[in-house]
């Protein structure tokens, strides 16, 4: 057994210092060592995007990360996005929209949108879709979720 | 995956001397997205992963009027895609770097690891062959520079050395009358990884074609000047009829992969279409109106 390495970084605003053996998944560390169980695993290779997370504000897949990566980095997962144990504005809109059916990609998709939503206020619906090629949904079609995120940029952002 | 242990690295020579003292067991680690994926399933299990993540020195790009656009090997392709330089200079590799894969991914991987890691269905060969793109190699013993026509021997397989890592892409400044045109094609468009890819480059003069730079990239091993192909626009004017005899022979020409995505003859019609379709567009001709 290898030694483990500390790591330090901030998890939803909080800072977090952990010990974590060099070959630990992202996404193992969020849910089984910090029980952050909102970052689902999907695939596990790459394709689904239920494990996305934000990194330095950058979405990424935590199960092609190494947690030992993010030391010093800033993360932002879905428990992070609620304000003051409200759902956000972004959140709210894909329950108005029905942007989820079963919900274990919502999670992802909510921080794929999340990063668009901080690059582009009003983003169209090609960009929007050029923008979750990464996430898969099998519940909904994408209509909703497609839907949802426009709703959500005009509460945001205005018409 | 298999334990290992995990370098950091602060500088490149710190990085080549790394590689050096651990040899066999060592491997570059750049972004991890293809790596990591490679260690879960256990094809691959180094003892020690040399990480080359806080190297800012290797994330940086610049354009310098000399020398060209210089693209820090560690630049992930968000980076590339979004730098207002790459855009000025180099729109083509700014559209092929923003398409690529998905945008987790593109948040993540390296324009280095993903050239060093040779994997054929990819973007950024074929088009970065068409742009007469340089490599900086560096090892324990100093640095090296090849053209990227040598880097890419065969399936998963560059021209480097044990120890040594790719340390930035050279483009050359752009030559304003030759224009770079890439496409390539996907299955489905929830596929992220092309089942072939072409490249073209081309002065052209009043409608006839010169310096033509024809590859096609993700159909064949390793990317493929297709020299038949650039042989026969040379100095040619281009019509529909012309399009589609290079197209014929783009398909003849190369040397695909046949493979669970796409077997030998599925990629040369790909191949062909896509040819015939860059060099209508190439030659300001609507494609669509060429059958």
């Amino acid at each position: 057994m290898m030694a483990k390495n500390r790591i330090s970084l901030e998890i939803n605003g909080e800072a977090v210092e952990a010990d974590v053996r060099p070959n630990r998944l992202l996404s193992d560390f969020l849910r089984d060592d910090l029980a952050l169980t909102g970052t689902k695993r999907g695939c596990e290779t790459g394709v689904c995007g239920a494990c996305s997370v934000l990194v330095d504000g950058d979405v990424v897949k935590s199960c092609l990360s190494l947690a030992i990566q993010m030391n010093g980095c800033s993360l932002t997962t879905v428990e992070g996005l609620a304000c003051d144990g409200a759902p956000s504005p972004l959140q709210k809109s894909f329950m108005e929209c029905g942007g989820l059916q079963c919900g274990y990609c919502t999670p992802g998709f909510l921080m794929a949108a999340s990063d668009l939503l901080a690059r582009t206020s009003r983003p169209d619906v090609a960009t929007i879709r050029k923008n979750l090629s990464g996430n898969l949904c099998r519940c909904t079609g994408y209509q909703g979720i497609v839907d949802a995120i426009l709703d959500a940029s005009e509460k945001m952002h205005g018409t | 995956m298999r334990d290992f242990h995990y370098l950091e690295p602060r500088t490149v020579s710190e990085a080549t001397a790394m590689l050096a003292d651990h040899g066999e067991e060592a491997c570059v680690f750049a972004g991890g997205t293809a790596l990591i994926l490679a260690l879960r399933q256990r094809m691959m299990a180094p003892g020690v992963l040399v990480s080359l993540g806080q190297l800012e020195e290797m994330r940086a790009i610049r354009f310098d009027p000399k020398e060209g656009l210089l693209i820090g090997a560690m630049a992930r392709h968000n980076d590339i895609a979004r730098s207002k330089i790459v855009r000025q200079h180099y729109p083509v590799v700014a559209e092929m770097a923003g398409g690529l894969a998905n945008p987790q991914v593109r948040n993540q991987a390296t324009i280095g690891g993903n050239l060093c890691y040779a994997d054929p269905s990819t973007d950024p060969p074929a088009c970065l062959l068409a742009l007469g793109a340089e490599l900086t190699i560096k090892g324990q013993h100093g640095a090296r520079r090849i053209p990227m026509d040598e880097f890419n021997v065969d399936y998963f397989t560059v021209a480097m050395e044990p120890g040594e890592i790719l340390t930035q892409i050279r483009l050359p400044p752009p030559d304003q009358e030759v224009t770079t045109f890439y496409r390539r094609h996907l299955r489905t468009p929830a596929e992220h990884r092309p089942v072939a890819n072409l490249a073209l480059a081309v002065r052209n003069r009043g409608g006839a074609f010169e310096d033509v730079r024809l590859i096609v990239g993700a159909a064949t091993p390793a990317p493929q000047l297709l020299d038949g192909v650039q042989d026969y626009l040379s100095g040619r004017s281009v019509t529909a009829e012309v399009a589609a005899e290079a197209a014929d022979r783009a398909a003849e020409e190369m040397f695909p992969i046949s493979d669970g995505r796409g077997d030998e003859g599925f990629r040369r019609q790909v191949v062909r279409a896509l040819t015939r379709r860059l060099v209508a567009e190439a030659a300001n001709l609507d494609w669509k109106e060429t059958e």
